[in-house]
């Protein structure tokens, strides 16, 4: 097999060897180094060794290899690589793609006629698996692949894999072999036993005998993290402030480097810096693009072309470019902002330098000074190979519940063997039966009702158990809806004269009135009007845009990243203190920063070299000192609690540095506890570092009950009382009522004719906490929030990590540099962000 | 059964119910918006299976309104049923043989499609777009530009002196009450403004809008019972093209209707306004309070 002198790599043939063997696993490879090829001729040759005589002439073998893959904008680069290699084997093989984007003639060309490889996304395979017939399909399927594993896993889409896995599993009596690609995660083994789940341990196969593989590319990956340091440090830091103005130390990253990825956590921001961009260095116009989630596909595309082809210079971009293949100009990577994790700056860092042997270059670009720390954090972590886990998503019941219903339109399907086809994935193995049953009475009695007035009509039950959608509406209701990805409603952005620009939140949209300009793309677009669900705009030379804001998900930091923060904290208290290794850190000069780092392999980056204090936190030194001035600098075993009294009230604030969620429930948990105590009302703010309380009133907590608040007793029982869970609730809410098939989105152009059918999640969550209040979604909703915010381990670890500390009080006279971003964050709430800036600066000049 | 706060205008006097309606007493009626009947059966018919419990409270709350104020006849400013006929408007047409001689005068809202035959067999009068009654007159939805004309002093030739005073309904109005601290509330209302009132949606499965009263309006909170311990927790606000998310549901004080500060787009979620637990206690009525 190897063509045009190409040397396959030792996992690519180890790959093939498993796959030959009928076996199915997980293959560990990071992008850009053939993991498509590993398993995509591991198929290929599979099927010449099964037709050695005719492998070349036969035709249409019906589907062999379904390919999954999280991305639509893959599909087209992966099928093209993969049309390649069987033109040049000479066979004739199809391929054929499958996702939102494909016409439906071409789907009805791929029901007469399915192609050999069908490369499909999570939703469209179950859109498949709402189609009539779907075993037909799958009879001459051979492998599932399913590609970017790690961004599936964790996610509700994964579960929808796992899904889909077990019904294709099922109709081929799990005669088929699954194999995943993943990059580098904590819990590699955990991502293969989901993956596989459905496939049983392999009877058959001899005892003892591994049946299920991984495979870990053993390429080397050396990494190279530089943070951009600020010539002069900002005592008191706030998000996004410090980045834009480090702009003039980007440029000549970018003019030394022939491609450069500029990563910004928001697409708010993005844009910004877009514009920024462009100001600071007019020279770089056409040779700098942008890309993100809501810019329209055609200018998306366009932009990846011309990142393959070198074109551009650099492209400022968002997560929309964490995946996906590979750019072989990109040299260069700038990461503006905390990445919250160590596996996404590994992964952004390796979107540089593909060419085996290269090194892959990062540079960290603070947003605000405190953000040194971070990088600081991350060097260690990458150090220490410390990645984290994706934990698999358990017991979704909005996710089984839609996928009952897409059984239910196409096959349809009978309880007893499904129950036990479920109960083979690892999502849903620890399903009860009460919950089955109380699952087909959801979905066939839909819950609490009045029964000779009800007119409930969903699944139904057919004589002979089948369980079965007949109604028309319901069904084409329920294909529109299949998927676990929920956005705010959003409208499409189009020129007057045509040509669409991307799309923007319809809340944005209905605060602008028609002449206002906003950004987008970025580009400078007039306001005109709304039409048919569609902003119209017209070019713009406004100097003033407005920069629109979407409303995703805040990554919250990682505990991984988060303990190696409070490590870091805890070196820079020593390096105050004089103590330890301080000396020899303020001793050493910039050549522990730059020390070259010696090739490791793949997956533990090795860093050498580097002694002493990080250079980050040696520059943050005026921060930590005026921190320890007012109030104090926490070490490792301390949590430091400041109380401050200002205009707007009585602010209580805490820094565990555990991330944001994590924050959020214990905010919620100390609120409830000093609640109990005293009538009093609280608001609340929180960033990855802390949290504030902030009342009317003074806020009872002294040494008297300090530890006694975080105590980790009877924790369990508070956190199942504490209110706020309820409110999180609710906030989740939202994506398992849509999920569930609570809340109908309209039909796509029909939007009047869905009107009745509109209602609100958190009016539903009202509804049903009154009147079902045992309702599965609702539960779904608490679980969530158990599960990923009130989670009582690490609530529990924090708590008992407090405890066996030291709690240290302040009541500083004036703001610190460690509040001063959640201050900042939380005034934002009401002011335009040009005042914001002004208010800030004053604020800032008062404190000096 | 829980008090109604007395109310004056233009020489009438009303009642305000804490359960969503207003008794006029001069004329022996009880006004009130929105109840859209049948909305759940609506969405269980279209395989959302929303809990249909909501509607029978709904029913029996207006049972009770009218057993205590004993009015002659119903005042309804719109949105009396949510769309097409259904199951559950049978159930609807049962209810109102319990009450032969109770008039029920629709002013048709927008969510109002039914045929008239159905009206005339549930005993319903419609009238379209605007009834008027003494001081007073009835309409929907006080944007219609139909306001304007009949609003007309010219228009009016009934020999009423001046402009009528306007009720109507159709946005589900509630109010956001601050306080310090960044504490933020949110509760359905009733509202007073110089021209016209805005009546709370009577049926519990619908949300509010936020209003933002004029200077010069009268605005009325309905609270919800006390005695349940009451977390209030924050709520983003509003999203187009679903009628209200900020919720305030009689008798769900528990069900926390507080809201997140009235913000600018780029919101994000991380500040809540959250917990005032009201005073422990029963499950009591709510009440009204006037806000200004």
């Amino acid at each position: 097999m190897a063509k045009e002198g190409r040397v396959p790599f030792a996992f690519q043939e180890e790959t093939w060897q498993y796959i030959l063997e009928g076996r199915a696993g997980l293959v560990n490879a990071p992008t850009g180094c053939g993991k498509t090829y590993s398993v995509f001729l591991g198929a290929l040759i599979d099927f010449i060794n099964r037709h050695p005589d005719n492998y070349q002439k036969k035709g249409s073998s019906g589907l062999q290899l379904l390919w999954v893959s999280p991305l639509r904008a893959l599909a087209k680069d992966i099928g093209r690589a993969m049309e390649e290699v069987i033109r040049g084997l000479g066979m004739q093989w199809q391929v054929g793609i499958r996702n939102g984007d494909t016409d439906p003639s071409e789907r009805q060309r791929q029901k007469r006629r399915m192609p050999e490889v069908l490369i499909i996304t999570p939703e469209s395979l179950h859109l498949l698996l709402a189609q009539k017939g779907y075993p037909e399909v799958f009879k001459s399927l051979k492998i599932v692949a399913v590609d970017e594993w790690h961004e599936l896993l964790g996610s509700k889409r994964g579960v929808q894999v796992e899904l889909a896995l077990s019904r294709v599993a099922g109709v081929k009596a799990r005669e088929l072999s699954i194999i995943g690609i993943s990059a580098t995660i904590g819990n590699l083994e955990q991502a293969k036993e989901v993956l596989l789940a459905s496939l049983g341990d392999g009877e058959g196969w001899a005892a003892g005998e591994v049946r299920h593989f991984i495979v870990r590319a053993q390429i080397d990956k050396p990494i190279d993290v530089e943070s951009i340091l600020p010539d002069e440090i900002e005592k008191y830091p706030w998000a996004g402030h410090l980045g834009l103005r480090l702009i003039h130390k980007v440029i000549p990253i970018l003019e030394k480097s022939r491609t450069t990825l500029i990563f910004i956590n928001t697409r708010g921001m993005s844009e910004t810096w877009y514009q920024s961009l462009l100001t600071a260095c007019p020279d770089l116009a056409g040779a700098i693009a942008l890309h993100h989630g809501s810019i329209d596909m055609a200018l998306r595309n366009w932009v990846e072309d011309a990142l393959h082809e070198g074109k551009l210079k650099a492209v400022v971009c968002t997560a929309s470019l964490d995946l996906g293949v590979d750019f072989r100009p990109v040299e260069t990577v700038i990461q503006v902002g905390s990445p919250k994790g160590v596996a996404r700056f590994l992964q952004r860092a390796g979107r540089s330098g593909h060419q085996p042997g290269q090194v892959s270059k990062i540079y960290f670009l603070p947003t605000h000074s405190l953000e040194l720390m971070e990088a600081a954090a991350l060097k260690s972590a990458m150090q220490e190979g410390l990645i984290e886990n994706r934990e698999p998503m358990l017991l979704c019941f909005d996710v089984l519940i839609q996928y009952l219903g897409t059984l239910a339109i196409s096959e349809g399907f009978y309880p007893a063997q499904l129950f036990r086809e479920l109960k083979s994935t690892y999502c849903y193995s620890e399903m009860t039966e009460d919950e089955w049953m109380e699952i087909l009475h959801f979905i066939t009695e839909g819950g609490v009702a009045l029964q000779q007035y009800d007119e409930y009509r969903k699944v139904e039950v057919m004589e002979d158990g089948l369980y079965k959608i007949n109604s028309r509406r319901v069904a084409m209701r329920h294909r529109l809806h299949i998927g676990t990805i929920v956005s705010d409603s959003m409208l499409k952005v189009r020129f007057v004269s045509g040509g669409y620009v991307g799309v923007i939140e319809e809340y944005f949209i209905s605060r602008l009135s028609p002449g206002d300009v906003f950004t987008l793309a970025g580009r400078n677009l007039e306001f005109v009007m709304i039409k048919d669900m569609t902003a119209l705009v017209r070019k713009s030379n406004a100097k003033k845009a407005i920069v629109p804001s979407w409303n995703g998900g805040r990554m919250p930091l990682s505990a991984n990243l988060g303990m190696m923060l409070r490590r870091k904290l805890d070196e820079a208290s020593r390096m105050l203190e004089g103590s330890g290794r301080t000396g020899e850190g303020l001793a050493m000069d910039e050549q522990g920063v730059n020390a070259k780092r010696k090739t490791g392999r793949e997956g533990e980056v090795a860093i050498v070299g580097r002694k002493g204090i990080d250079v980050e936190l040696r520059v943050l030194r005026p921060l930590f000192e005026l921190q320890a001035e007012l109030s104090y600098m926490p070490k490792e075993n301390e949590l430091l609690i400041e109380q401050i009294e200002t205009r707007d009230g009585f602010h209580l604030f805490v820094y565990p540095f555990e991330g944001r969620l994590v924050h959020e429930a214990m905010a919620a948990l100390l609120a409830y506890r000093i609640s109990r105590t005293v009538p009093i009302s609280f608001t609340f703010a929180m960033n990855d570092y802390g949290f504030e309380l902030l009342s009317d009133q003074p806020i009872p907590l002294d040494d008297s009950n300090a530890y006694e608040l975080f105590s980790p007793d009877d924790l369990t029982a508070d956190i199942q009382r504490s209110v706020n869970s309820a409110e999180m609730a609710r906030r989740k809410f939202r994506d398992v009522a849509v999920i569930g098939g609570l809340i109908f989105q309209g039909y796509p152009g029909e939007y009047a004719k869905a009107r009745h059918l509109q209602s609100s999640a958190s009016l539903l969550f009202n509804v049903f906490s009154e009147y079902d209040p045992h309702n599965l979604l609702i539960r779904q909703a608490y679980n969530e929030v158990m599960d990923q915010q009130m989670e009582e381990r690490r609530l529990r670890n924090m708590l008992e990590r407090i405890a066996a500390g030291k709690i240290v009080l302040r009541w500083p006279g004036k703001l610190t540099p460690f509040c001063f971003p959640l201050k900042v964050d939380s005034m934002r709430e009401d002011l335009s962000s040009e005042k914001l800036e002004d208010r800030i600066k004053k604020m800032q000049a008062q404190l000096r | 059964m829980q008090p109604a706060f007395p109310y004056r205008i233009k020489g009438q006097q009303l009642w305000l119910s804490p359960d969503r309606c207003i008794f006029w007493e001069e004329e022996r009626s009880l006004i009130l918006s929105d109840l859209h009947f049948g909305k759940t059966g609506h969405f269980r018919k279209a395989g959302i299976a929303v809990p249909q419990s909501i509607y029978r409270e709904d029913l029996l709350r207006l049972l009770c309104q009218i057993q205590y104020f004993q009015p002659r006849q119903l005042l309804v400013v719109g949105d009396l049923f949510h769309s097409k006929e259904n199951k559950e408007l049978a159930l609807f047409l049962k209810w109102r043989e319990d009450f032969p001689d109770l008039g029920i005068r629709l002013i048709e809202g927008n969510h109002d499609i039914l045929h008239e035959d159905w009206y005339k067999k549930a005993g319903i009068e419609v009238c379209s777009p605007v009834l008027e009654i003494g001081p007073f007159a009835f309409i929907h939805d006080i944007t219609d530009e139909s306001v304007e004309k009949s609003a007309d002093p010219a228009a009016d030739g009934r020999g009423i002196v001046g402009t009528p005073y306007y009720f109507s309904g159709h946005i589900h109005p509630g109010i956001r009450i601050r306080g310090m601290g960044r504490q933020s509330l949110q509760f359905p209302c009733f509202y007073f403004g110089a021209d016209y009132a805005i009546l709370p949606a009577f049926g519990l499965f619908t949300g509010t809008v936020s209003v933002e009263p004029a200077a010069d309006a009268q605005v009325f909170a309905i609270l919800p019972p006390s005695g349940e311990r009451g977390w209030a927790a924050g709520e983003r606000g509003r999203t187009p093209g679903e009628r209200g998310t900020a919720p305030g549901e009689r008798g769900m004080v528990h069900r926390r209707e507080a809201v997140g500060p009235a913000v600018s787009g780029n919101m994000d979620r991380r500040r809540m306004p959250m917990a005032r637990p009201w005073s422990s206690g029963v499950k009591g009525p709510g009440s009204i309070l006037q806000i200004q």
